[in-house]
């Protein structure tokens, strides 16, 4: 099978929870296919872990169904467990035993015994690189190794679809550029992950993301063909990066300058989405006049963050690119 | 693949080694208890001697002297001092300095020799009922016993005309240890069992290792054994250190089939584990729990027919009584230790205990669900 022969692994429709009068989830619907990395961003409370619990059919939804490689997760709850791993939100790991222990008891919780299991747990060490740790007690671990262990418990029983709620939380940038080698490595054997995070490098890394805003899923696709929606370059406009010093007072001068429609900073360089009229020597006249002699200035696509601005702005009615 | 206890000795694995792995917590479980037990056994003793009897003797002759012999020689009073005037009396009572007070007032061996009723007056401190219907009663049978001794002598017989030869069985010597530490026992297992299966799936809830277990294909009932099985074992190695101290600290016999003993215990501990995992399945976080736990100890101390024999209490607590394993466990312990009964003179209140441990696992694997809300 290659990675990717266009099973749907992951698909719901209208997927609603409420608690009470608070809709937590509403009407969401998407597909995810086999062997790709769905990014499920949005910001705290937006319904992100809601959605994964239900998913992994642990939370009733109120209304609206949802398949895992085409179970029902209400009806067939018992078929998708051997199906799915999830690493939830908070560590999952039972701190007073050990990495060896922890690997044991998930297991034998999916039924694994004997040779099997002590050969699927010595493949995880390998691959998570956790043999050195193995007697030490995972309580005493740090964020990065609990959550490679987090996620070698997960993958014991080989599930073709692995869920993650927010896997780099809170963990070292060099940990978290490794879970996602890892990531890349369960996606190209034909693993389908499911993944939530804040961050937009880690999003602009996925094969296809979903932006939830306010419990509703306001934008869903493959990176580039979002990056190429209308909403997101209104007509006659550009994208640009102007690399300067002083970056702060430049962003000041500019906002107020005719024809930039949005102006950002990224660093040490700022990102002006202007009208197709505006010329490059007004922007450098507005910045000489505020004492910012030299400065960089070449055309840029939009990324995953202008596009959820966009369309979160749009989705509330809001114009989306103000002035 | 789909056997109804999966995923049960992954959960026993995992139970087993985190209470093992934790020698504190561990000790936390097993010690306390045996405190308690060695506590409340102390604590617990109704025998009452040694109470502080003061005298106002104003009478000051060798019968009067006698008089106060005989009190204090019944062992439920000590000669607490003396004192010189009605005041002086009244205020040690009030002060708690003497339980009882012995009055003689003058003219006593005078009216004694006359032929007379001689009087003597017994004040007695009232506001603790054990105390004072002791005192009452050793001061009223002493007067029995001289008045008849007299009028024997008067009437130059050696026996009197009527004699009751009351015997105790069981307890002949009315040792209150026997009659509480069985008791205790009771009470001392309730608090550490309910308690330590109440935190179990609470604490898994609030770390949110609960969620993992759930997207797993472990069953409820897998899940639910694992959790009661450590502690059974627990429960029964802490009954066993509680039995030994009964019998060779408290030194009390154990007149039945120490078999019987652990066959209660078992089934006892048995309902009480399955009673903390359904507040388990309940409480959201270990504050609940541990209030869960307490709403259950307190009638279990005063309806169980622990301290306050149950026969006397008004019908609703007696139904009350009746629905508490403690109940039925204490009743067992009584029987079994003191009487010597027999499993099958007692198979009704074992089936009952037996009944509430299925029937509370049942209920507790019923209620959980396999899903977070």
């Amino acid at each position: 099978m290659s990675p990717d022969d266009g099973t749907v692994m992951i698909e719901c429709e209208n997927l609603t929870r409420r608690f009470g009068h608070f809709t937590a989830v509403d009407s969401v619907s998407l597909q995810v296919r086999k062997g790709s990395i769905f990014g499920f961003l949005g910001p705290n409370g937006s319904g992100k872990s809601t959605v994964i619990r239900m998913l992994c059919g642990i939370l009733a939804p109120t209304s609206g169904s949802a398949r895992i490689a085409g179970f029902d997760v209400v009806r067939q709850p018992n078929a998708i467990k051997g199906l799915i791993g999830y690493m939830s939100q908070k560590f999952s790991l039972y701190d007073e035993l050990t990495v060896a222990e922890n690997l044991q008891f998930y297991g034998r919780l999916y039924g694994l015994r004997g040779k099997t299991l002590d050969a699927r747990r010595n493949e995880l060490i390998e691959l998570t690189r956790l043999q050195p740790y193995l007697n030490r007690r995972a309580g005493l671990l740090s964020g990065g190794w609990r959550q490679r262990l987090a996620m070698a418990c997960s993958l014991l029983h080989q599930p073709p679809v692995l869920f993650l709620d927010e896997p780099t939380a809170g963990i070292d940038p060099v940990a978290r550029r490794e879970l996602w080698d890892l990531l890349f490595e369960f996606s190209g054997r034909g693993m389908t992950l499911f993944v939530t995070t804040h961050y937009m490098d880690e999003a602009e890394r996925c094969s296809h993301v979903g932006y939830i805003h306010m419990s509703k899923l306001v934008v869903c696709g493959v990176p580039d063909d979002l990056k190429s929606l209308p909403a997101v370059n209104p007509p006659n406009t550009r994208r640009l990066d102007i690399t300067c010093d002083n970056v702060t007072v430049g962003l000041q001068a500019l906002r107020r300058l005719e024809g930039v429609r949005t102006a950002t900073v990224f660093g040490q360089s700022m990102h002006l989405l202007v009208d197709d009229g505006l010329q490059e020597q007004t922007i450098r006249n507005e910045l000489a006049r505020v004492g910012i002699a030299q400065a960089d200035i070449y055309p840029i696509g939009p990324s995953l963050e202008d596009v959820f601005v966009a369309l979160t702005s749009l989705n509330n009615g809001a114009t989306p690119v103000p002035k | 693949m789909r056997t109804p206890f999966r995923g049960f000795t992954a959960i026993l694995y995992k139970e087993f080694l985190v209470v093992l792995r934790d020698p504190a917590t561990l000790f936390f479980m097993i010690f306390p208890p045996l405190i308690q037990m060695i506590a409340f056994g102390y604590a617990l003793d109704t025998d009452v001697r040694n109470l502080p009897l003061v005298v106002l003797d104003e009478d000051r002759t060798a019968e009067s002297r006698r008089i106060l012999d005989d009190f204090v020689n019944t062992g439920t009073f000590r000669y607490a001092g003396e004192v010189s005037s009605i005041e002086e009396l009244s205020l040690r009572m009030r002060q708690g300095k003497a339980a009882a007070a012995l009055q003689i007032p003058p003219g006593f061996t005078r009216d004694l020799h006359a032929g007379r009723t001689a009087h003597v007056q017994v004040l007695i401190d009232g506001s603790n009922s054990t105390t004072a219907s002791s005192a009452l009663n050793t001061s009223i049978g002493l007067a029995f016993r001289e008045s008849i001794r007299r009028l024997l002598g008067s009437l130059a017989r050696r026996e009197p005309p009527v004699e009751v030869r009351p015997q105790i069985l069981y307890n002949p010597a009315m040792r209150s240890p026997n009659f509480f530490v069985p008791g205790v026992i009771g009470l001392v297992l309730q608090i550490a069992t309910v308690f330590a299966t109440a935190m179990s799936l609470v604490r898994e809830r609030e770390r949110g290792t609960l969620e993992q277990l759930l997207v797993s294909p472990m069953s409820r009932w897998g899940l639910m054994l694992g959790k009661i099985v450590p502690y059974l074992f627990m429960g029964m190695i802490m009954a066993c250190g509680l039995f030994a101290i009964m019998r060779w600290l408290f030194h009390v016999p154990i007149a039945g089939d120490v078999t019987a003993l652990l066959v209660a215990s078992f089934l006892y501990i048995f309902a009480l584990l399955s009673l903390g995992l359904l507040i388990s399945t309940r409480a959201q976080n270990q504050m609940q729990a541990l209030q869960m736990t307490m709403t259950f100890l307190l009638p279990s101390v005063f309806f169980s027919g622990f301290i306050f024999p149950r026969d006397t209490m008004p019908w609703i607590f007696q139904a009350l009584g009746a629905a508490l394993p403690a109940t039925y466990f204490i009743e067992l312990m009584r029987a079994i230790i003191l009487r010597g009964a027999t499993m099958v003179e007692f198979w009704q209140h074992l089936a009952i205990l037996a009944g509430m441990g299925a029937g509370l696992f049942v209920l507790c694997v019923l209620r959980f669900r396999n899903r977070i809300a």
